[in-house]
Formats: C-alpha cells, sequence, structure tokens
C-alpha cells in the first residue's frame, strides 16, 4: 500500500498538489477585495513555482549539495543548479513585496480606502466630478 | 460574477493538466534531463577548480557569476524605487483608524523601561552580528553565502527600531543614505570583475587576476569579495525599505 | 518515505491559502502568512535543500514585519 501510493506520488501525486496551490493562489489575486491580501496571495504563488523548481532537481539516493570528502561521484548528490537559482529568487521577491507595499500606502493617503469596490466607486465619483467642472468652466471644449 | 469564472477557470486548469503529466520526469530519477549534461560537471569540479567544497554556493558565484551580478542590481534597484515612490511630502503621517485608538491602554506613561526592552537587546545583536558575519565567510565550507548574512544584518536593523524606537537606534541611516550604500553592493561586485580583465583573462575570471598569491587562493579571494559584495546591496535594500515605510506611519509612543 | 511527508506539508499549505482566502481580519492573514513561511521552510529542508530553507526562514521573518508595520495604519476589518 505504501509503494502504490509512493509510486503514484513520483509519477503524478506531487506535481497535482504543486498545480492545486498555484491555481488557489491566482484565484486568491483575483477575487479578494483587498490589496494587501492581493499581496500575500502573489507570495503563495512564488512558493508554489520554487518547489516545482526545487521537485525537479531530486535524485533519488542522494544528499544535500556539500561535499563530504575529496572524491566526488555525480550520482550521490542532489543537483545543486535549481537551488542557486531560487536562492535569487526569493531575496528578489522581497524587493517586489516592499514595492508593493509603497504603492499601498500612495493608494491609502490618496483615496483613504484599500477595498477594490469602494475605491472603483471613488474613481467612478471623481472622474465624474471632474467632467462637470471642466464642462462649467470651459464649455464645448472637446469638440 | 467574477468569482464564478474564477472558480470554473480553477476546475478547468487543475483537471486538464492533470492529463499530459506523463511528459514531466518522475521525481527522483537521476536520468532525467534537467540531472544530467552540465550539473554533473559543477558537481564533479567544484573542489578542484572552484576551491569550495559547497556546491550551491560554487554554482552561483564562480560558474554563473554574471547572473548573481545582476540580480545584486535588481535588489538595489528594488530600493530605489521604493525611495522614489514615497518621495512626496504629506501634511502629516497616516493616522492610526479609530478602531485601534479604543486598545489603546491610556493609564500610565506607554514608554517605560524594562530589564526585557533595553538591556536584553544590546546583549543579544552582537551575537546576530557576529553570526551575520560568519555565516558570510563560511560561505564557502559550510551553507550560507551572501544573501543569507545580508538579510540577518537587515534583521538586526528591524529588531532594534522596533524596539527602541526612533529614539537612538544602532545606526542613524536616514532612507537616502541607506540608499546610496545600498548601491556601493553591486558597484564592488562589478569591479571585481574588473580585476581580471588587469591580468589578461576574461570578465569574473579568478584565474587570472594579478594577486601575489597561491593559484588555490585566488579563487577564495574573488569569491570573498563578491560576496561581500552581495551582502552590502541586500542589507541596504532592507534597511532602506524599512526607513522609508516607517516614515509614514504614526506609533503610539510617538511624542510628536 | 519523504515523498509522503512532503505531500502532508502541501496539503497543510494548501489548506493555510484557504485560511488566507476567506479571512474576515487582515491580521488574521499576516499570522497565518507567518505560519506559511514556517512550513515552507520546513519542507525545503525535507526534501534536501538547506541553503533554501535558511534563505527562506530568514526573508520570511522580514517579510511579515514588513506586513504588520503596514497594517498600523489600515482599517483591519475587511468583508
Amino acid at each position: 500500500m505504501m509503494t502504490t501510493i509512493d509510486a503514484f506520488l513520483a509519477a503524478k501525486g506531487i506535481y497535482l498538489l504543486t498545480l492545486l496551490l498555484l491555481s488557489l493562489g491566482v484565484a486568491g489575486v483575483i477575487v479578494c477585495n483587498n490589496y494587501m491580501k492581493k499581496l500575500i496571495c502573489m507570495n503563495v504563488m512564488q512558493v508554489a513555482v520554487i518547489f516545482f523548481f526545487l521537485c525537479l532537481g531530486q535524485k533519488d539516493p542522494g544528499t544535500i549539495p556539500v561535499a563530504m570528502n575529496e572524491a566526488v561521484k555525480a550520482a550521490e548528490y542532489i543537483n545543486p543548479l535549481p537551488h542557486g537559482l531560487m536562492l535569487t529568487a526569493i531575496v528578489v521577491s522581497l524587493g517586489t513585496t516592499g514595492v508593493g507595499l509603497s504603492l499601498l500606502l500612495r493608494i491609502k493617503e490618496k483615496y483613504g480606502t484599500i477595498e477594490e469596490d469602494d475605491l472603483l466607486k471613488k474613481q467612478a465619483q471623481q472622474a465624474r466630478r471632474d467632467k462637470k467642472r471642466r464642462e462649467l468652466h470651459h464649455p464645448g471644449d472637446d469638440e | 460574477m467574477r468569482r464564478a469564472i474564477t472558480i470554473i477557470l480553477l476546475i478547468v486548469s487543475i483537471t486538464v493538466p492533470f492529463i499530459a503529466f506523463d511528459v514531466l520526469p518522475a521525481i527522483g530519477d537521476p536520468a532525467s534531463a534537467p540531472n544530467t549534461h552540465v550539473s554533473d560537471y559543477y558537481i564533479e569540479h567544484a573542489i578542484e577548480e572552484c576551491n569550495s567544497p559547497n556546491m550551491v554556493t560554487a554554482v552561483i558565484v564562480d560558474y554563473r557569476a554574471f547572473d548573481t551580478m545582476f540580480e545584486t542590481t535588481v535588489m538595489f534597484l528594488a530600493g530605489l524605487s521604493v525611495v522614489i515612490i514615497l518621495a512626496n511630502r504629506p501634511k502629516s503621517r497616516i493616522p492610526a483608524p479609530a478602531s485601534l485608538k479604543r486598545l489603546r491602554d491610556t493609564s500610565g506613561n506607554p514608554v517605560y523601561r524594562t530589564v526585557n526592552k533595553d538591556v536584553m537587546i544590546s546583549i543579544i545583536e552582537p551575537v546576530i552580528l557576529i553570526y551575520a558575519m560568519y555565516v558570510l565567510f563560511h560561505g564557502e565550507i559550510s551553507l550560507g553565502g551572501g544573501f543569507q548574512a545580508g538579510a540577518l544584518i537587515g534583521m538586526t536593523y528591524l529588531l532594534d527600531i522596533m524596539v527602541v524606537g526612533r529614539k537612538r537606534p544602532i545606526f542613524n541611516l536616514p532612507k537616502d543614505n541607506s540608499a546610496a550604500l545600498a548601491g556601493i553592493g553591486p558597484f564592488i561586485y562589478a569591479l571585481t570583475g574588473f580585476i581580471s580583465i588587469i591580468g589578461g583573462g576574461l570578465y569574473l575570471e579568478y584565474n587570472k587576476m594579478p594577486l601575489p598569491v597561491h593559484q588555490a587562493e585566488l579563487h577564495s579571494l574573488g569569491i570573498t569579495a563578491v560576496e561581500i559584495g552581495v551582502t552590502i546591496g541586500v542589507a541596504g535594500t532592507i534597511i532602506t525599505i524599512l526607513n522609508a515605510l516607517m516614515e509614514r506611519i504614526s506609533f503610539d509612543d510617538d511624542n510628536d | 518515505m519523504t515523498l509522503i511527508l512532503q505531500a502532508v506539508l502541501l496539503i497543510g499549505l494548501i489548506g493555510i491559502t484557504i485560511a488566507i482566502i476567506f479571512g474576515r481580519d487582515l491580521m488574521t492573514s499576516v499570522v497565518i502568512y507567518c505560519a506559511f513561511s514556517f512550513l515552507t521552510m520546513l519542507l525545503y529542508n525535507i526534501m534536501g535543500a538547506p541553503d533554501v530553507a535558511f534563505t527562506e526562514a530568514v526573508i520570511g521573518v522580514i517579510s511579515t514585519v514588513f506586513f504588520i508595520i503596514i497594517l498600523r495604519s489600515i482599517d483591519r476589518k475587511t468583508k
């Protein structure tokens, strides 16, 4: 029973769970109304992608990629190439989160809310008010 | 409406690739396509060519050093964009919302000295900084490297500014100065590449640096110099983002 | 055996994501995000990538504190 579960997980199961996590992250970005939850779900998507990369580099009888002794055989160590790429990806995602949060602060200062429906309503209101003011001062300017 | 469409797309996007998962390699297969070709060479020649038992460090700082240079530049650019976005001067900080004011404890002085807050921080912080230096210089031999050390230095600053407040932090860096400090990191990295051009090699080729040391030491020196650049870049960016965000928010124990 | 452990941790991560999406209070989402970061660090350790796990541990803490700093100026109730 354990070997059949192992065989199923190795072929398709873990990829399915990773895809489920990624889809939930994307659904969270679309469905959530609050901008801060969208940023958190963006980080969830990033974890799914990094896990997928690290999955591809595993070897069955392998140990961590630090050499134990001088004579090194390639079949005993896990592939270090995806680890290197993902290391920098994690650190860069910190910078991306920082930029997103600073944009969030500017939105809060200008509109006073960070829920998406209230934000769209306020933007529509301001657009209507600007259009009315422009027509009052310069009538017939659009033609 | 939006939620209904999202749920339908979710179910479709999970079930359709489930049929096509046979194309992907089985997990743990030593003969799959990503595990052959060039990573075998990196594993077997990491010690004799790069003088570092940690293969991940050998890959990111020696074999693929050009990519890491641009990753450090991207970190610096992220810090710079935070400074530029938050460059306007509002009349006051963003006030805390009304629901938080009810929770504030208005009896007694909120700023008080306890043993935990001010004394233990001055004992813990030097230990974390020494650990960051250890992680930086031992990156080749054991786990670690430049990115982790830079993040640890940033975490020290974060701890200090959270606990002690704005009165006397550990080093006084306004956000413009720390953005300039974060720029020194990629500069050191790029400078190390030019030294090997002087010796007659390619860019970032550590074998041909014209330094009067033994041949096996050149790689170690090159890797250490480059990792110092990465550390300064990452630490500077974290300090910049922290300072830029904390200038706009009003806290409980503010006196202004 | 490690594959079964990885699958169990992944199911935990999926449950945490559902809790983040359907939370009513923003502080709940941020604290659960800290637990999410911790579980991913355990996952990277089990898979044999301790360098990546070290980085994720440090960056997860800093990222969570960024979110908590912003939370001081934002209404915590959301629908």
